[in-house]
């Protein structure tokens, strides 16, 4: 095939960045080219690597709490070396001395939680960005390679045992599916670092990735129900494990699976939280 | 009815623009994350994000309320890189961006045929979670192309906003980000740590 997509383009794609009209001639081309389907695919999987894995180096803390006054404009250091800085001319009410002090104090607490708090904010939008991307980017992936699954089953009798003793937990599939949802099999993969087991959907015409892992924390997580780059991405946890759905059929009719999913869960009796 | 004064007046400013304090205490992880990477050295960092903190607050007049903060401090910091003594020696031992290989990528030839070609997850996460390599290759990109890649895939900015921090058209951004990638790609191969899947 001639005219294949351009490095800048297949860049600009895994970025999000084409125009609505580029991106449009660049999905036709993608139907047809396994080449760049392939390249694309790579660039994305370069890109969550780069994102992932690349060491994050955190400002040290006394660089923090230095910005922070510097910020709030209570001194502005002019050197790294000067964090204490001269003392200001001095106040002669022991009053002004003591109050002043008091209310630095309490500057310094605060700053330190509303940093503290932003760090972690920051870490826990970006470990959720992450698991929706990585989620979805091997929707994609499994979708593009149209493999057949690794356990080629519909039977959930078949398809559960088929993870002993290549997962380290088990989980339950629900029964008795409505007529257009079927259940097409399994791969063993890994989300997020994590083992996980990825199952797989069809609804009607539209396929379903079920992602199930087990749960890192004892904390229940946050209702997940976000839309990324057209597909639905739903999700819920139990106690002990973690079920992550992508799919770009109706909202409504993934999280029929979804809830079914975690049905089945809750009648293996292990406590359930649903969000 | 009548207000008194001064709480009409606070009543009229009632919808105040965040602060300095606001805007900049959010972004002094990325800042420092990426002074880190430019200058390779933790004491060089601090000095960097400090100065930076410096000139935007002094320079804070001049910010246009609602405009994107993000990029506005994210140029100074490059800014003071660029001004500082490892920038100026790596624009010194570092071609600059006209003079950096161009063309061969963005005028390269079709991949090579073949049909899409995926390893397994397994095995493709085993590849990528090679911390070391990546690493690795990721130091050997020269600074217009580190910059890229570092505000594009860690600090997850948009083109536009880069095109601001760097103060160059998105067509060069675009560029810069493919031969970044390309780069990447060829680090990995020399290091045979590629999966098949990226070679195409």
């Amino acid at each position: 095939m001639s005219n294949h997509l351009t490095p800048e383009t297949l860049s600009a794609l895994v970025d999000g960045e084409l125009p609505v009209d580029q991106l449009a001639q660049a999905n036709e081309h993608l139907s047809a080219c396994p080449t760049c389907t392939s390249s694309a695919l790579a660039q994305s999987l370069l890109k969550s690597a780069a994102a992932k894995t690349a060491p994050r180096y955190a400002p040290p803390a006394h660089l923090q709490v230095q910005l922070a006054r510097m910020a709030r404009q209570e001194g502005i250091p002019t050197q790294r070396s000067t964090t204490e800085s001269a003392p200001r001319p001095s106040i002669n009410l022991a009053f002004a001395g003591w109050a002043s002090a008091f209310a630095l104090l309490l500057i310094l607490g605060f700053v330190i939680y509303y940093t503290r708090n932003t760090l972690q904010k920051t870490k826990s939008t970006a470990d959720f960005a992450g698991l929706v991307t990585e989620a979805s980017d091997q929707h994609v992936a499994t979708l593009a390679a149209n493999l057949p699954p690794q356990v080629l089953s519909s039977d959930r009798h078949t398809v559960k045992p088929w993870f002993q003793g290549r997962l380290p937990f088990s989980f339950n599939l629900p029964d008795n599916l409505p007529g257009d949802v079927r259940l097409e099999g399994a791969n063993l993969t890994y989300l997020h670092g994590h083992p996980a087991a990825l199952l797989l959907y069809s609804i009607g015409k539209h396929r379903a990735s079920v992602f199930v892992m087990e749960k890192n924390s004892g904390k229940v997580s946050d209702p997940m129900s976000v839309d990324h780059e057209g597909f639905h991405v739903l999700g819920f946890s139990t106690n002990d494990l973690e079920v992550v759905a992508v799919s770009d059929v109706d909202p409504a009719r993934l999280s029929e699976l979804v809830d079914m999913l975690h049905n089945a869960q809750a009648l293996a009796s292990q406590p359930a939280n649903a969000y | 009815m009548t207000l008194l004064s001064f709480k009409r007046a606070a009543r009229e400013s009632a919808p105040q623009a965040p602060g300095f304090e606001e805007l900049a205490l959010p972004s002094l992880p990325s800042l420092y994350n990426v002074a880190y990477w430019l200058s390779r050295d933790a004491t060089e960092a601090e000095d960097l994000v400090q100065e930076t903190f410096l000139k935007a607050l002094r320079g804070f007049s001049s910010f246009e309320p609602g405009s994107n903060f993000k990029a506005w401090i994210f140029r100074i910091l490059r800014n003071t890189y660029l001004t500082s003594r490892t920038g100026l020696a790596a624009v010194r031992t570092v071609a600059l961006e006209d003079e950096l290989p161009s063309g061969a990528d963005s005028q390269a030839a079709p991949y090579p045929a073949g049909a899409i070609d995926l390893q397994t997850p397994e095995i493709n996460l085993i590849q990528l979670s090679d911390r070391a390599v990546l690493q690795a290759a990721i130091e050997k990109l020269p600074p217009p192309l580190l910059e890229v890649i570092l505000l594009c895939d860690l600090e997850e900015m948009k083109y536009r906003e880069i095109a601001q921090v760097l103060e160059v058209p998105i067509g060069t951004v675009m560029s810069r980000i493919a031969r970044a990638r390309a780069a990447l790609r060829r680090s990995f191969e020399e290091s045979n740590a590629l999966p098949r899947g990226f070679r195409a």
